[in-house]
Order: structure tokens, then sequence, then C-alpha cells
């Protein structure tokens, strides 16, 4: 399906836009959809000319709002736009609107978001899966053809595999995190959800670069550029985690498939495998306890009413304004980086994350990519009826070591079962981007992304 | 976590936690400090800290001067003001 022009040209715009404006109001992806202001500053060419996409509401988007999902920014409208975004407009592509998500990007389900529902295209008594919940949806709805995510866990390639479409997490600096709401700052990068291979690497092409605006931002330094039969590492440590039959099964069927291909499926070891979790959650933690310490209702934000002092201000504006998830992980985050407390947390934490990082350049030295699950479950009910957050965390177990090793990894469908999409990932050594692209494109010739119900045809 | 530690934490982080959310915030803080507590089990002798994957030095910027003509989006999204002032309740 050919999308440019969706969002410029007169005979498909209306189209489009009622489409749009239809399926949101029965899924919930976006806080605001308005294609009108998001072709403010857009040209009318370029490669993605006319081509519509989502923005995380985390991610800015000047004169459109930035609510993070939370109360405590229910109000506050963006003065300037992301690099990203940016970048994006001076292409061509024209911002459709901005995704729910959970609460600060805290979350699994997007049921964190204080402000929206989301439902999955797949099965509406379901998740889209989060925190990018929105965008993932919008994209598997066929609303947009691709949408910007941020991953600091896992955050794009979970809600992707969840809604049956690619997701893309670049290497950490590879990618301007200007005009990104900070969560966790060494783990998080911008990356892109998309219907097809060919979407998400145009947009990351556009995307990426050292960005003058962002310090931490690197230059693009492409991977040396692998050919041919590839050798593919699956880590022996998979097997020991807890997971639905209908996650393994497609874990052996895509080493199949990946055979099939002519490449080579090896065991990895990494054994640091039981660890990634705790070391990822007091590191999340602590780096959003400082990075959310700014919202305290004085310039922006939400602001308590009644408050005789500042201090106090503070406090209820804080209170009132964020919602459980994200006091728990301040709460946490305050705690492991408390003095007596730091040693035994945080700094342990960041010890493993150096033998985590060993793990992968071990497994590097042997192997192309590394083949994993996204999660091990399928897209679960809406409610929490069958995962509670205790056991959502738990789950971070195949995606968050990606962010702690700042690696590139690509979800991609894999499979439907039971009507539900479920998707297994790719990790590849630092700007190897590249490869993980190549190697995605050629599952998705066997198995492209699966059309959600209701998919639309075309547009004219 | 006993109590005092957790009002002490949720004190540091600025956060006012009605007696409900203590008991439902610190069973749930109390759940994931177990977990960390695994961390225990590796062996961690020998390893240095690492604060990024991928940082390898500091970069700085030119000291120029540089404009952003933002100012008015930045005031309208004030909570409370005067012209071109925030106001806040009285410090003393």
């Amino acid at each position: 399906m050919d999308w440019h022009g969706t969002a410029t040209a007169e005979r498909l715009r209306d189209t489009w836009k009622e489409f749009a404006r239809k399926r949101n109001q029965e899924l919930g992806c976006f806080l605001q959809l308005d294609p009108e202001l998001g072709r403010e500053g857009s040209i009318e060419e370029g490669p993605l000319a006319g081509v519509p996409f989502g923005v995380k509401d985390n991610i800015a988007v000047r004169g459109f709002r930035l609510t993070c999902g939370s109360r405590i920014l229910r109000d506050f409208v963006s003065p300037y736009s992301a690099t990203v975004v940016e970048r994006l407009k001076k292409a061509g592509a024209v911002v459709a609107g901005k995704t729910n998500l959970d609460e600060f990007g805290m979350g699994s389900s997007t049921e964190n978001s204080a402000l929206l529902e989301t439902r999955n295209p797949w099965d509406v008594r379901r998740v889209p899966g989060g925190s990018s919940g929105g965008s993932a949806a919008a994209v598997a709805a066929g609303i947009v053809p691709f949408a910007l995510g941020s991953d600091t866990g896992g955050s794009v390639r979970q809600p992707a595999s969840f809604c049956g479409v690619f997701g893309l997490k670049p290497t950490w600096g590879a990618v301007s995190r200007f005009g990104l709401v900070a969560y966790a700052s060494s783990l998080e990068v911008i990356g892109v959800m998309a219907k097809t291979v060919s979407f998400a690497e145009q947009a990351f092409e556009i995307m990426r670069g050292q960005d003058p605006m962002d310090h931490s931002s690197l230059p693009w330094l492409p991977h040396a550029q692998k050919v041919g039969r590839l050798r593919i590492g699956v880590p022996r440590e998979c097997a020991d985690v807890p997971m639905h039959p209908d996650v393994k099964r497609t874990l052996q069927r895509t080493q199949s498939l990946l055979a099939d291909l002519g490449h080579t499926i090896e065991e990895v070891s990494f054994p640091t495998f039981d660890h990634v979790v705790a070391s990822y959650y007091v590191i999340a933690t602590a780096e959003a306890s400082a990075n959310l310490a700014r919202f305290d209702g004085v310039r922006y934000g939400h602001r308590a009413l009644r408050a005789d002092n500042p201090e106090e201000m503070m406090l209820l504006s804080r209170t009132e304004g964020f919602g459980d998830e994200v006091k728990l992980r301040i709460l946490l985050g305050t705690y492991v980086l408390r003095s007596g407390f730091q040693d035994e947390y945080y700094l342990r934490a960041q010890k493993i994350r150096t033998a985590i990082r060993m793990d992968f350049e071990k497994a590097f030295a042997g192997v192309d990519l590394v083949l994993m699950p996204v999660y091990p479950v399928p897209p679960f009910e809406r409610g929490g009826a069958d995962s509670d957050p205790f056991s959502q965390k738990l789950a971070d177990i195949f995606t968050c070591s990606a962010n702690l090793a700042g690696l590139p990894a690509m979800s991609f469908p894999a499979a439907v079962e039971n009507g539900l999409p479920i998707g297994m990932q790719f990790l590849a050594p630092a700007f190897a981007e590249g490869l993980l692209l190549e190697a995605c494109r050629q599952v998705e010739k066997a198995f492209p992304s699966p059309d959600a119900p209701g998919y639309p045809k075309g547009w004219s | 976590m006993d109590l005092q530690e957790l009002s002490t934490t949720a004190r540091m982080a600025r956060l006012s936690l009605t007696s409900s959310e203590m008991e439902k915030l610190g069973k749930a803080v109390e759940q994931m400090l177990q977990h960390f507590s695994h961390m225990k089990e590796i062996d961690v002798e020998g390893l240095a800290p690492t604060t990024h994957a991928l940082l390898r030095e500091n970069r700085t910027r030119d000291d120029a001067e540089r404009t952003a003509d933002v100012s008015d989006v930045l005031l309208a999204n004030a909570p409370q003001r005067e012209e071109r002032f925030i106001v806040v309740p009285n410090v003393l």
C-alpha cells in the first residue's frame, strides 16, 4: 500500500482522515489526533512526502500538547519540536498526532496512562503492550504506516510485538534525544514502529546521526555490514524462563525459518541472564527519581491549588500529579540512591551492567546476531486479570538487556497464534542496525506483518 | 522496608502518601527490594561500574550566544503568573 501523499493529496486526505478519526475512537491510539496542525512546517516533497506518522506523547512536537500520559502535564504545550520530528518533517512526513503511553513510559500495557485507554486492534479486550502502546496500535490499525516510540527497557519492541508490527530500538546515542522527556537517560532511545521493514529503515536513516542539541548523541559509524550466511545465537538461558507455549513454539519455528533461509543457529550463553531485570530496575528507577525531580509545580505542569509555602506546593503538586506506578518508581529510585544503600543497590547494579556488556561482547565474538523472544506471554487482557504490575516487570527479561548494554535490537512479527500476533527479536552489536534491518527483511519476505482485523486497503 | 523508612524516602522524593497509599506502595516497594536482593548472588569483584554503555568522552559546545524565541510559549505554560513573572507562594 502506497502511503505517499495520504496526509496531503486532496483526493486521499479526507478518506484517510475519516478512517483515522473513526478507528481512533474505537481504539484510543491518539491523545491528540490533529493532522492539520501536524502539517505545519512540513514540506511537500521528500522521500516521505505526505506520509503521516504518529509520535509518542513523550516526544515534543511544536504546538501539540506533551502530556507523557500524566495528569502533571495534562495541559502542557510543546514550545519546540524534537530533532527527530524536525528531521522527519524535512523529509516530507506529516505528524498525524500524539499517541498514548504508560505514564512517562513506565509500564508494559499502556494501562498506566492517566488520560486514555488504548485497545489492541487484534482484540479490543486486550492491551496493545507498552509503554509505546498508542504508537503500536496506530500502526497495526493502519492509521499510520510508522510511529515513533521510546525504548527504555523494551517499550518499542514489546508493543510492536503485541500488535504484529516491526519495532526498531537503535543503538544508544545513534538517534538524538533532544525533545524526548527524560525518564532513564542512560537507557532510553527513540525508536520506530512500522508496518514494513522499509518504513522502519527510512525513518531510522532520516532520524539518526549526531545532533548539536543532544551532547550524548553519537556520529553514525555503521558496523561493517556482513552479507550471506549469518551465525545467529540463541541464549541457552532462554529455556529456563517460564514462557507461554505459543511463544516457545514461535521461537522454535523462527529458528527453523532462519535455518531454511541459510543461516546457522548456535547456542550462546549469558551467565548474567537472571540478574538483568534487577539491575535494570535499580538503574532505571534511580535515574527516574532524578529526572522526575523537575516536576515541582513551579514553572509548568500541574500546581496544587492550596499551598501555604513553596515546599508544600511542590509536595502536593507531585502527589496529585503522578500516578501510582510513577510514585512507586520514584520511591524505589530515591531509596536505592540514599546514602548507606547506594553500594548495595545502585553501585552493584552498575557493576552487573558491566558484566552484562561483557556477556554480549563474548557472544558477538562468535555470532552475528542474537535471537530471543520479546515477551514471555502473548498480549494479555486489559484490567490486570492475568498480569499484575510485578510480573510485568519480571517479563522485561528478554528486552531490557539491550538497553543496559546500549545495543540495537529489532522485533518482528513471527506468528499469529489463536488470533494474536507473537513477535521475536534480533539483537546486534552497536551500530549494526543495517544487519538487523537486513535480517528482518529476509524474515518479512517469508512472513510479512499480518493485517489486524479492519486494516485498510487504500485511500483512493 | 519499614514504614518509617518508607515515609523518610517519600519525604526525600517530595511525595506525600496517605496511609492506604503507604500500605499499597510499601508492599510494591518491598516486593521489588526482595527481587533486588538477588543481585547479591552474583560476583562483581573487580568489575568497574557502567554509567553509560557507549558514552566515551565529555563533549562541550561552543561558548557562544544563541537565541531560541520560545519564551512566550514557555511562560504560557506557567501555572500562575503576573505579566512575565511566575508567581509562587510566599517563601518567607
